[in-house]
């Protein structure tokens, strides 16, 4: 509901966020029912703290940053996974994340059957992915294994299978977090042409990465965060600068 | 709208295929063993039961192995879709997708086996001659309850364990005592008239009635018992739903 209405106002951005605040409860220990009773409230800090931007069709946009300054979760809610405490994230389009290529496999599956199983878990529907099968077999580069259940592949077969697959979901959104290491030498240069490849062809990009000559040279907008909250946001030369100055 | 309750029914049947394809890989007996434990269940508390019971039932194996079977998917069911969304952790914090594929669809599988079960039963049931007369409604109508109720009380118990642990040992720990406290060994005549609200509560009391109704021609619920019974059904998806959507919002910030 909340996209369909906001397509008409916001034109041609593809993420925006509006007061965005992330609280999230400090775990000491599980609660139990108990203590949820007796104590009433729990401790809390906040991850994100009013977070506003716009995220333009086809931007290439870098998020930096110390550990712990709220990169991950900031992804986490324009994903979807996770839910604002306050504030809106709307997003148009299909947003692709390249977390965990190997979370939604499951080892007693043949490779086929585990394309399927990651593809509609990744939101794509069941006749897409039978008009892909072939170019997603084919990239990964398991042929013989395809049938063959998931426990007898190498660690390798397992990252270049996930890795196909979302290469193969066309998302109009893409969001990398952190370095993602994929298999041999030879498939990580297949992995960046990909990763090139979207870029190229008008996707918008979210990074999330300590490697800022990567970003420099992939972004055309960073974002700097710390503690929470945006402390710049403006191009990549001059607010990587700072970043190293301070 | 339309695609994406599509997409939601493609990928419960998914999941739900790896439910059935991963729980008896590498087993010789494969989905015997659904019928098996019953079974053997029913043969030993057949066996000791009756030597207590004044009054026998009818049928009494066949009554047994009816209430068994139903029982058998409702507490296999509850168990593993209670702790569902924290075994699944690993898929919660990295896609986004209905979180409630991953209760449904353990409770779709689990389905698949009983009716599968139930049409194992239907051969000495024929052969004995016991099918009551309309033991096609009887059979739909159990099996409908049946369905909703485990649904309904799989998404409260599998959303809220998330938060409070506690939930998955309750669950196990009340369990035990509901076995007793539905007519699967005994037959609900012998409840005394100012207890027979307890079993008003239980739903599972109407379901259980209804399919040995069906395949031991043993007597029905009561219209008072079957509408009691529903309408707690009904109760249950309700808050089901309801908690579940409220929940999943936020279940990555729990695992």
């Amino acid at each position: 509901m909340k996209t369909q209405k906001s397509k008409l106002k916001i034109h041609n951005s593809v993420v925006k966020l509006i007061g965005v605040t992330k609280r999230y409860t400090i775990h000491h220990e599980k609660p139990t029912l108990v203590e949820k009773f007796i104590n009433g409230r729990n401790e809390s800090f906040l991850a994100l703290r009013d977070i506003n931007f716009d995220v333009k069709r086809g931007e290439k946009i870098g998020l930096i940053g110390p550990n712990g300054s709220g990169k991950t979760t900031l992804l986490k809610l324009i994903t979807g996974i996770t839910a604002p405490t306050w504030g809106t994230v709307i997003v148009n389009g299909r947003v692709v994340s390249l977390i965990d290529l190997e979370a939604g496999f499951h080892p007693e599956l043949t490779g086929e059957q585990n394309i399927f199983l990651n593809g509609m878990l990744l939101n794509m529907d069941k006749k897409e992915i039978k008009s892909k099968l072939k170019k997603i077999i084919a990239f990964a580069n398991i042929n013989r294994f395809i049938d063959a259940p998931m426990y007898t592949y190498s660690e390798g077969m397992k990252l270049r299978l996930g890795f196909s697959v979302i290469s193969h979901t066309k998302p109009d959104i893409l969001i990398l977090d952190e370095n993602i290491a994929i298999g041999d030498q030879d498939f990580r240069e297949k992995a960046y042409k990909k990763i090139t490849e979207f870029v190229d062809r008008g996707t918008t990009v979210l990074i999330a990465s300590h490697w800022l000559e990567f970003i420099q040279a992939s972004c055309d907008r960073v974002i700097w965060l710390k503690d929470g909250q945006i402390e710049k946001d403006g191009k990549p030369s001059s607010v990587i600068k700072e970043y190293l100055r301070k | 709208m339309a695609s994406k309750s599509r997409h939601f029914i493609e990928l419960l049947l998914v999941m739900t295929e790896k439910e059935l394809k991963a729980r008896y890989k590498n087993t010789f007996f494969g989905f015997l063993w659904i019928v098996v434990n019953p079974l053997l269940q029913m043969l030993v508390i057949g066996f000791i039961f009756r030597l207590f019971i004044k009054e026998p039932i009818e049928n009494y194996f066949l009554y047994l192995f009816a209430g068994l079977l139903v029982w058998n998917f409702f507490s296999l069911s509850l168990t593993k879709a209670t702790q569902s969304i924290i075994n699944e952790r690993a898929l919660i914090k990295k896609a986004k997708f209905s979180r409630s594929v991953i209760p449904l669809s353990i409770i779709l599988s689990n389905f698949i086996h009983l009716i599968l079960a139930f049409i194992l039963l239907l051969v000495p049931v024929f052969y004995l001659g016991t099918l009551s007369e309309f033991w096609i409604i009887e059979v739909f109508l159990g099996l409908a309850l049946l369905l909703t109720f485990t649904i309904g009380i799989s998404l409260l118990t599998a959303s809220l364990n998330v938060r409070f642990r506690d939930i998955n040992f309750f669950v196990q720990a009340i369990l035990i005592l509901w076995f007793y406290a539905t007519p699967i060994v005994y037959s609900i005549f012998v409840i005394p008239r100012n207890l027979i609200w307890l079993w008003r509560i239980n739903p599972l009391t109407s379901i259980v009635q209804l399919l040995q109704k069906a395949l031991a021609n043993s007597p029905p619920p009561g219209l008072a018992m079957l509408f009691v019974n529903s309408l707690i059904v009904c109760l249950f998806l309700f808050l089901g739903i309801v908690v579940f959507i409220k929940e999943s919002t936020n279940f990555d910030d729990w695992l």
